[in-house]
């Protein structure tokens, strides 16, 4: 052929020979790196999406996320009807109470127990059983019928009978008659703060106090919060509740999504090793465009997985408000999501989810190229999995030091951002720049972390031999 | 020029796998690459393939070295299947062949036609591990032809398929043959080459040992075989004596034996006749390629060699 390319081909011999195992890094299949990772995406995604085993896997996860959403409802739905109501008898041989008697005594007692204005007569009420029944039920007896009451109490067909005396030196006493076990009676308790309650206000009544004064005297103090810290010291209560919630239910779906769809790279990979496919595909695809196509194919499998799941979980949390409110009547007081307050934490979510994502999946491909078969994946893969690990476990301690200088120093390594970040930002809220500088980091870390995955790649996809060490590793690598 | 490969060696650790091998496949023809298991055929085809990088020599393809070949002009045949168990034959054929730059409608037009040539038509939605092996080799050779590819490498191509199946398979490379393709391929079945190839080579742990066209090759042995048989005189042990002759195999049949270039054959009817045989049957033979094979290679590689040269 002409004298030209020989003579090109000479000049590059020298660096040839330095090779010692190098897939073609050719110029021809790189004109066509955006059709070809397109091509692989399409394939991968595709075939994770069509696979036996996803699809099922997604409907367990949906099945479990829909129950988890509704079990608050469920049990809500049969503590309710079971526990009908807690009829009270209270027996008054205390006469006048805090200047209350009867009709009056009744109404405060149904009012601290019930914790509303309910209804709370002198007649029991039984035909009141629907949705806006009070858990409490209050009837005020004459002390006559006590023997029976105390067997009505002992038969179970009363729940409780308070019987109110005064001692000697006019100190309020309450006698309470149950059958249920006392241990862990939640009643009991109510009813112990009722006496108290009762107990003030009967003593000032007795010193002679108004209701005024004694209202003063229980007054609570002015106390002000004032949080120099930056950022966060407007958000309110509720909203910081919310990024809380999403923080740490984004963290756990990071760490589970990371570590399985990481695992589906490093499995693809060893797999496509494993059939020799890939030596077909490495004389079609660089190792770059075949290693880039891999990540995002699974990758949006799963981001196409977990947004089914996200949106259904929260389209399944949006509805328990309306089926409360059905169920228990208007105030029932369920969980009340507001989208809005959250939307830039469930963006950060979805940006620090993609960026971890990519992280990992990089180092995950060049572990499954440096395996033999795909039964060796999960050893090979074990570092990274411990890597997440801490990233995961730490972020659980992130919580009660949201800023402590030891966190933020964690929360800016790559690795550990994804989820040490998101509950800083759902914990305290973070300084604004601290945001796009973990992106910045991760996004470098990327880089970095695609340049020498690709290069272990190149020449792991194609090694059956031994596994390398770690000397051998860093030597191939400076190979180009 | 075709394909040249010139005094390439590679060395896996420390174990030299190809030692200065050098040859030529001229464009257009097909060539059989030939040796035991564990020759070093495999990591040959690799490094004409660029997948690998020999540690010295060169490889060209007329004059341009191989990894400055565009790829779509290669279409490569693993030894082993190089296929995604789990994926239809039609998807998966189209995805190769689009990856190797072929258009859509082109691939899937050029699809058609040779899944109804190869008689895989009714198989093309099903998944390739539910198929065959002889369909499954058959898939094989559509991914490495559906994009039209110039020089085909094919390691062992016909391992697997039934005598119906390795016709047309054969025919299917006479095809390219004919519309101008080079195809190099290695086998275990010398029949085969000897049918196909116009130019072969033989290697033995990594080094060339005899090559040159089919003809050559067997005139290059320097010697002829006789087959003789004498109704009366089975055995026929004078024949141990006569000089320039060998005997290679006493059968029930006949007597083989290999006779020098030089010699008469007409000297061995003389002298059967001078013992009195009655003659039921001479003939002379070239020497087929079996023959050189067991001969050259012997019998010292036969055991295979590490694991990772069959790799």
């Amino acid at each position: 052929m002409s004298k030209k390319a020989v003579v090109t081909q000479e000049k590059e011999l020298p660096e040839q020979e330095q090779r010692a195992v190098a897939v073609s890094s050719g110029g021809a299949a790189n004109q066509n790196t955006r059709r070809n990772i397109g091509l692989i995406v399409g394939r991968e995604y595709k075939n994770r999406v069509t696979q036996r085993s996803f699809i099922i896997s997604s409907i367990v996860i949906l099945v479990m996320v829909i129950i988890a959403a509704f079990v608050p409802t469920i049990i809500r739905y049969f503590t309710s009807t079971s526990n009908a109501q807690t009829k009270i008898v209270v027996v008054n041989n205390a006469g006048t109470i805090a200047g209350l008697n009867g009709d009056a005594l009744a109404r405060y007692i149904g009012t601290a127990l019930n914790g509303t204005a309910a209804q709370a007569t002198g007649t029991n009420t039984p035909g009141q059983n629907t949705s806006g029944k009070p858990p409490f039920a209050i009837t005020v007896q004459t002390s006559n019928a006590l023997g029976s009451l105390q067997e009505q109490v002992k038969n179970g067909s009363l729940n409780i009978l308070l019987v109110l005396d005064r001692s000697t030196n006019q100190d309020l006493h309450l006698t309470y008659y149950t059958n249920a076990n006392t241990t862990n009676d939640t009643n009991l308790s109510k009813v112990q703060v009722l006496a108290q309650q009762l107990n003030f206000l009967d003593a000032a009544h007795r010193l002679g106090l108004t209701p005024t004064q004694t209202s003063r005297l229980f007054a609570q103090p002015g106390f002000t919060v004032v949080n120099t810290g930056q950022g966060q010291n407007n958000r309110p209560v509720s909203e910081i509740a919310a990024g809380y919630i999403i923080a740490i239910a984004g963290n756990i779906l990071i760490y589970i999504a990371v570590l399985l769809y990481g695992m589906g790279v490093a499995l693809g990979v060893a797999e496509e090793k494993g059939s020799r496919i890939m030596e077909i595909l490495v004389s079609a695809a660089t190792p770059f465009q075949l290693m880039a196509g891999k990540i995002i194919g699974i990758g949006a499998a799963g981001l196409t997985q977990m947004a089914c799941v996200v949106a259904i979980g929260i389209g399944a949390l949006l509805l328990q408000s309306p089926l409360q409110a059905a169920l228990f009547g208007a105030n029932s007081g369920g969980l009340t999501l507001n989208i809005t307050s959250v939307s830039i934490t469930l963006l950060l979510l979805l940006v620090y989810f993609i960026l971890g994502f990519l992280l990992y999946a990089t180092l995950f491909a060049a572990m499954g190229a440096l395996v033999k078969r795909q039964d060796e994946v999960q050893n090979a893969v074990a570092p990274l999995t411990f890597l997440l690990v801490i990233g995961y476990i730490v972020s659980y301690f992130g919580v009660y030091s949201p800023d402590a200088t030891w966190m933020k120093v964690i929360s800016y390594i790559p690795f550990w951002t994804p989820t040490t970040m998101l509950v800083r930002i759902g914990a305290s809220g973070v300084a604004w720049w601290e945001i796009p500088f973990t992106i910045a980091l991760m996004i470098v870390a990327i880089f970095v972390c695609a340049v020498i995955s690709a290069r272990i790649y190149r020449f792991g996809v194609l090694m059956y031999g031994q596994r390398p060490g770690l000397g051998q590793l860093a030597k191939l690598m400076r190979m180009k | 020029m075709g394909l040249v490969v010139e005094h390439i060696n590679k060395s896996f650790a420390q174990f030299q796998v190809i030692k200065d091998l050098s040859m030529e496949v001229k464009e257009g023809t097909i060539f059989g690459f030939l040796g035991a298991n564990g020759a070093g055929k495999t990591t040959t085809m690799r490094m004409i393939l660029d997948i690998l990088r020999p540690d010295s020599g060169r490889i060209t393809w007329n004059g341009k070295d191989v990894h400055e070949v565009p790829r779509k002009n290669w279409g490569y045949l693993p030894e082993e299947r190089g296929l995604y168990p789990k994926m239809r034959v039609d998807e998966q054929l189209l995805f190769l062949a689009r990856l190797n730059g072929v258009s859509k409608q082109a691939a899937e037009k050029e699809l058609d036609e040779w899944l109804g040539r190869f008689q895989i038509n009714a198989n093309r939605k099903k998944k390739v591990e539910e198929l065959s092996k002889g369909n499954q080799q058959k898939v094989q050779f559509l991914a490495t032809i559906l994009h039209d590819p110039t020089i085909l490498v094919m390691d062992e191509p016909f391992s697997g398929l039934d005598p119906v199946n390795a016709n047309v398979l054969k025919e299917a490379f006479l095809e390219m043959h004919s519309r101008g393709k080079t195809i190099i391929f290695s086998t275990h079945q010398l029949e085969q080459v000897e049918e196909l190839c116009q130019d072969i080579v033989i290697i033995n742990k990594g080094q060339s040992i005899v090559q040159g066209s089919v003809q050559e090759v067997k005139r290059q042995q320097g010697r002829n075989v006789a087959r003789l048989k004498l109704d009366n005189d089975p055995e026929a042990r004078w024949l141990d004596t006569l000089e320039g002759v060998q005997v290679t195999k006493r059968r029930q049949d006949y007597i083989e034996m290999h006779i020098q270039a030089n010699l008469n054959p007409n000297l061995i009817v003389e002298a059967a006749l001078q013992h009195g045989g009655i003659i039921s049957r001479f003939e002379l033979a070239e020497p087929s390629l079996t023959d050189i094979f067991i001969e050259q290679v012997g019998m010292s590689a036969l055991p295979d060699a590490p694991s990772v040269l069959s790799a």
